[in-house]
């Protein structure tokens, strides 16, 4: 019941970015317009200094009365999370520059968004789940529409707040009917009301459903995806670039301690609706995105594929799977924040420009940018060597070591579909005439992320241990 | 026979009822008399300060004329425009009206003497004087016309804003006591002036009457009706008894903050001092010598302090009332926790 | 206990009915008059459960500020119904399909449709008594220690919400005059002011 001191030292990370997130707004609010680039840059170094404080030193155990939890697994997460973060706000700024809307709350929404992540993938208890949920999506619908005289911003905020909103409203209602069956809230105790039972009442299965709907709306996963195109392709870039990032981690690895912890019981029921909704992503996001002339669009159906395998490797329901899925995510996290680097130094006489056309010929006017483009889009069909073909690896390893091989023979088939769409991006670049060539902007931190994406992406393959490592240790925490 | 009716009243659902309705009567007759003769004492008030001599001719004194007012309203048509939303428009003066005298449901007169002895009453309150704004905003927009309309729409916002520092207030005013329960508040206030709530809770006090001034929208705050700009505010359009149940409304409103003000910060029922002659007069006696002495001085603002502009209002209650109350509450939560004076319970 | 009874029957039926007449009406406004009308009556039906506080605290939060500013959104909007309701033919089966579904579930979850065991009505009746402390009381003892910190993550969604609307609506404009209460109280009378002698006929130079 008392919160005693192992509580604060567990939430030391949560409580040192919560007051350091709160200092820089005050000294935001002081400064005025003046401060932007230092509360930007404080943030920046907040979020990663909070990534260290994770693991120095590392501890696990729940704390504030079960309603927070802290493994292996929530804090590889959080430090991508953390991390991804940081790196999409330090991509921002020269984007916000320019269209003239850098102003320093946005740090401070982006630090507050990565806590209501890190609340959510620490989340114990069905209320801290919510509550984490709404402190991040809060966060990122005022984000989405942070460039509020842009028509189209404004339109992807309020979209993403309308749909969102509706998300959390199913969430809610689920969570409302396992409360209902269970007759608690905290994660332990409906574990043990499906072990003693509960598992066969058709209440507590509707209301998993539910529960799992709300967070597919979040991860965007077929048939729960609609809003992401328009919110992808309407929200500022670099907020597109931090979407396809952080938040799916969070959600993700949400759906993995949710599903993996107080519901394993009903793992029949789930494994069904997520293979469904995982092929279907996987179709979807393969095939959508075969028409699509706006790179940010085609990036969101891209996602939404990605998606796809994740649910797959969470599918199968192994240690094997989770440790897919947090490999993939890393990966992926890595391959998304790149792309959409190389997306950011995309300008034609000043103007930022987001077209795949306007791509053509990039590999004669900026050739290291090219390069680090066609990397990107290699990893992201799967080509070996690259990073990302490891990614899909393991996770139809792991799906076919669960007896899923027909999805998993459908996701190889969408991935060779996929493959189409990047691999056109390639001939766009390279062997397209080039119109009015993009200006050459010089090298910033755009540049340096791509560039550095770029060399991850490449060279994953003669050290891919360290990650491999940290994965299993994540997945080892749920499977004792 | 006489048990018999004991047993009645105390038993039987018919005879409760009866009491219950006994009981309200005995608030609302008294109040609405008070009512009458607070726009009686404000006229004259206001008149001695600027050397006028007031109400005179009718009866002595012109201690008659409240009724003679009343009866020339309840005389007069009532016009409803034809443009105007007729039930609303109806409505709006009702609404105000009512809910200034709900409230009086959880106020305690004396020691026991209160209808409902409810575990929240300071909620209670706070929540009926936040439905005071319905009656204006439906009125201003029932009317149909643009003073109205504005009037209503200055009204509600300034109400809404001041109600904020007012909730504050109250926090402040319950962290000392322990309780919500209005009776209990008074009860901790016990013995002599000093023991008080407006003494520790000085600047709490002096935010809570200047709220109340807002919130009752009277002078220097208001602006809903100023004559110059607006006409007559939310009831420009209203005549005759519609227009009368808003005058009677909002007098009845003053006098129920005035009551929340002696309950909360000057000691209720409590005599000043805690000896013998002052304890022979009876708690409600004391209990409304201080609400009189709470509308003197809405009188006495009225007739000195010329009006806000409206940003100014704005900013008082937002920049200023709200931080520093915000800041109150922290300082005497501290106070109580660090002081060890935290109310048992 | 039947007086109660009934008093949850009346109430209740009006909750169901204004909140119907919330979707139904034709004017906005009175959509927004019954929702107040819903608000106060689920107000009362906690009352009924002794939920005291959550009670007061619904009237002061809803029906006193939220339902106060959706109010003057909608009567300093133009809402052209009509316009509105273009769509309502053509989505109603939609909605009527999700609102159906949701019924179900919920009629299901009280177990008035298929009778298994471990309905929501059977584990109330399990549930703990309602305590006879205050709620209010009952409330802030777990509020600052139990539940801590959900008390605090909600204080920051706050936080958010706040900067969010401060973000997207604040704009400075230029060339707007501001008072400056502290100048106003430090200026001094003599600068302000200059006393001068003037000489009859003679007019101030």
């Amino acid at each position: 019941m008392a919160t005693g001191i192992d509580s604060w030292t567990l939430a030391r990370p949560e409580i040192f970015l919560a007051a350091a997130t709160c200092l820089l707004l005050i000294w935001g609010v002081v400064r005025g317009e003046r401060s932007v680039n230092l509360v930007s840059g404080a943030t920046a170094l907040a979020l990663v200094a909070t990534a260290a404080l994770l693991f120095l030193p590392f501890r696990e155990g729940t704390a504030f009365a079960s309603l927070f939890v802290v493994d292996r697994l929530t804090a590889t997460m959080k430090a991508l999370v953390l991390v991804s973060s940081a790196v999409a706000l330090l991509m921002s700024r020269a984007y916000f520059e320019k269209v003239g809307a850098w102003r320093f709350e946005y740090p401070i929404l982006l630090a507050l968004a990565a806590l209501g992540m890190m609340l959510m993938i620490s989340a114990n208890d069905l209320m801290s789940v919510y509550v984490g949920l709404e402190l991040q999506s809060l966060a990122l619908y005022v984000v989405a529409s942070f460039q509020r005289d842009d028509a189209r911003s404004t339109e992807a905020g309020v979209k993403y707040f309308v749909l969102g909103s509706v998300a959390s409203g199913l969430l809610l209602f689920g969570a409302s009917l396992i409360y209902g069956y269970c007759g608690s809230t905290q994660f332990a105790r409906i574990s043990q009301a499906l072990l003693e039972g509960r598992a066969a009442e058709l209440g507590v299965v509707v209301g998993l459903v539910f529960f799992v709907t709300g967070l597919a709306f979040k991860v965007s996963a077929v048939p729960f995806h609609m809003w992401t195109p328009d919110v992808y392709e309407g929200a500022p870039t670099p907020v597109t670039a931090l979407f396809a990032a952080a938040p799916k981690v969070a959600a993700i690895s949400l759906l993995v301690s949710v599903l993996m912890g107080p519901f394993k019981p009903l793992f029949a029921q789930w494994q069904q609706i997520l293979v469904a909704a995982a092929v279907l992503s996987m179709l979807l996001g393969a095939v959508a995105a075969i028409r699509q002339t706006n790179i940010k669009r085609l990036m969101a159906y891209s996602s939404i594929g990605n998606v796809g395998y994740i649910l797959l490797g969470l599918a199968s329901g192994t240690e094997k799977g989770v440790q897919g899925v947090v490999f993939f995510l890393a990966i992926y996290v890595v391959m998304s924040l790149g792309v959409f680097a190389v997306i950011l130094t995309m300008q034609r006489q000043g103007k930022m420009v987001e077209e795949i056309a306007d791509l053509a010929g990039l590999a004669r006017t900026r050739p290291m940018i090219a390069f680090a483009m066609l990397l990107f889009m290699f990893s992201l069909a799967g080509i070996p060597p690259l990073a990302g073909f490891w990614g899909k690896l393991y996770i139809f390893m792991a799906a076919i070591e669960a007896k899923l091989v027909i999805p998993a023979v459908l996701g190889v088939l969408c991935s060779v579909v996929a493959s189409y769409y990047y691999l056109r991006i390639v001939k766009v670049m390279y062997i397209d005439e080039p119109g009015v060539a993009l200006d050459r902007t010089p090298i910033g931190v755009n540049a340096i992320v791509a560039g550095v994406g770029a060399a991850v992406v490449a060279l994953f393959s003669l050290l891919p241990q360290p990650l491999g490592t940290a994965a299993a240790a994540a997945a080892k925490g749920l499977f004792p | 026979m006489l048990a018999d009716l004991l047993h009645f009243f105390t038993t039987h659902w018919l005879g409760q009822v009866l009491v219950i309705l006994a009981q309200c009567l005995a608030v609302t007759v008294p109040l609405l008399v008070s009512v009458a003769y607070m726009t009686y004492v404000d006229r004259k008030v206001w008149a001695s300060i600027q050397l006028r001599r007031g109400p005179n001719v009718v009866g002595p004194f012109g201690l008659l004329q409240p009724f003679a007012d009343g009866l020339k309203l309840v005389l007069k048509e009532t016009i409803v425009p034809s443009s105007a939303n007729k039930v609303l428009f109806v409505l709006a003066p009702m609404i105000t009206f009512i809910t200034a005298l709900v409230a009086w449901a959880v106020v305690p007169f004396d020691d026991g003497w209160v209808i409902a002895d409810i575990n929240v009453g300071i909620l209670y309150l706070f929540a009926i004087s936040s439905l005071g704004v319905y009656g204006i905003i439906i009125a201003g927009w029932a009317s149909n016309s643009k003073y109205a309309f504005l009037g209503a729409l200055r009204s509600a916002a300034q109400m809404v804003s001041y109600e904020v520092s007012i909730g504050f207030v109250l926090v402040c005013v319950l962290l000392c006591t322990g309780s919500l329960n209005l009776s209990k508040v008074v009860a901790s206030q016990a013995g002599g002036f000093w023991h008080w709530y407006w003494l520790p809770l000085l600047p709490m006090f002096v935010i809570f009457f200047v709220s109340a001034l807002a919130e009752t929208n009277r002078t220097p705050f208001d602006l809903p009706m100023s004559e110059a700009e607006l006409v007559a505010g939310f009831h420009t359009e209203y005549s005759s008894m519609t227009f009368g149940l808003f005058f009677l409304g909002e007098y009845a409103n003053m006098i129920l903050l005035s009551a929340m003000g002696a309950v909360l910060f000057l000691g209720g029922w409590h005599a000043p001092f805690d000896v013998a002659p002052f304890t022979w007069v009876p708690g409600v006696v004391w209990f409304a010598l201080k609400i009189a002495f709470l509308l003197f001085i809405f009188s006495w603002t009225k007739g000195t302090l010329p009006r806000y502009r409206y940003d100014q209002l704005m900013r008082l209650g937002w920049k200023v009332f709200l931080p520093v109350s915000l800041f109150w509450v922290v300082v005497t939560a501290a106070m109580l926790q660090f002081g060890g004076w935290v109310p048992k319970g | 206990m039947e007086l109660q009874a009934l008093a949850f029957y009346v109430f209740a039926a009006i909750t169901v009915v204004s909140a119907a007449m919330v979707v139904g009406s034709r004017n906005p406004v009175y959509s927004v008059l019954y929702l107040i009308l819903a608000f106060f009556n689920a107000a009362a039906l906690f009352l009924l459960l002794g939920a005291e506080f959550i009670a007061m605290i619904l009237v002061i939060v809803y029906v006193g500020a939220v339902a106060v500013l959706f109010l003057f959104v909608v009567m300093m909007l133009d809402i052209n119904l009509t316009e509105l309701k273009q769509g309502f033919l053509r989505y109603l089966p939609v909605g009527a399909t999700i609102g159906v579904v949701l019924l179900l579930e919920i009629l299901f979850a009280l177990g008035v449709l298929g009778a298994s065991k471990g309905t929501v009505a059977e584990l109330a009746a399990k549930g703990v008594p309602v305590s006879s402390v205050e709620n209010t009381r009952a409330l802030g003892r777990v509020l600052y220690t139990q539940y801590f910190y959900l008390f605090q993550a909600a204080g920051l969604v706050l936080l958010v919400a706040m900067i969010g609307a401060i973000v997207l609506t604040l704009r400075q404009r230029p060339g707007v005059r501001r008072q400056n209460v502290g100048d106003q109280l430090y200026r001094r009378r003599d600068k302000a002011v200059t006393v001068v002698k003037v000489p009859t006929r003679g007019g101030v130079r």
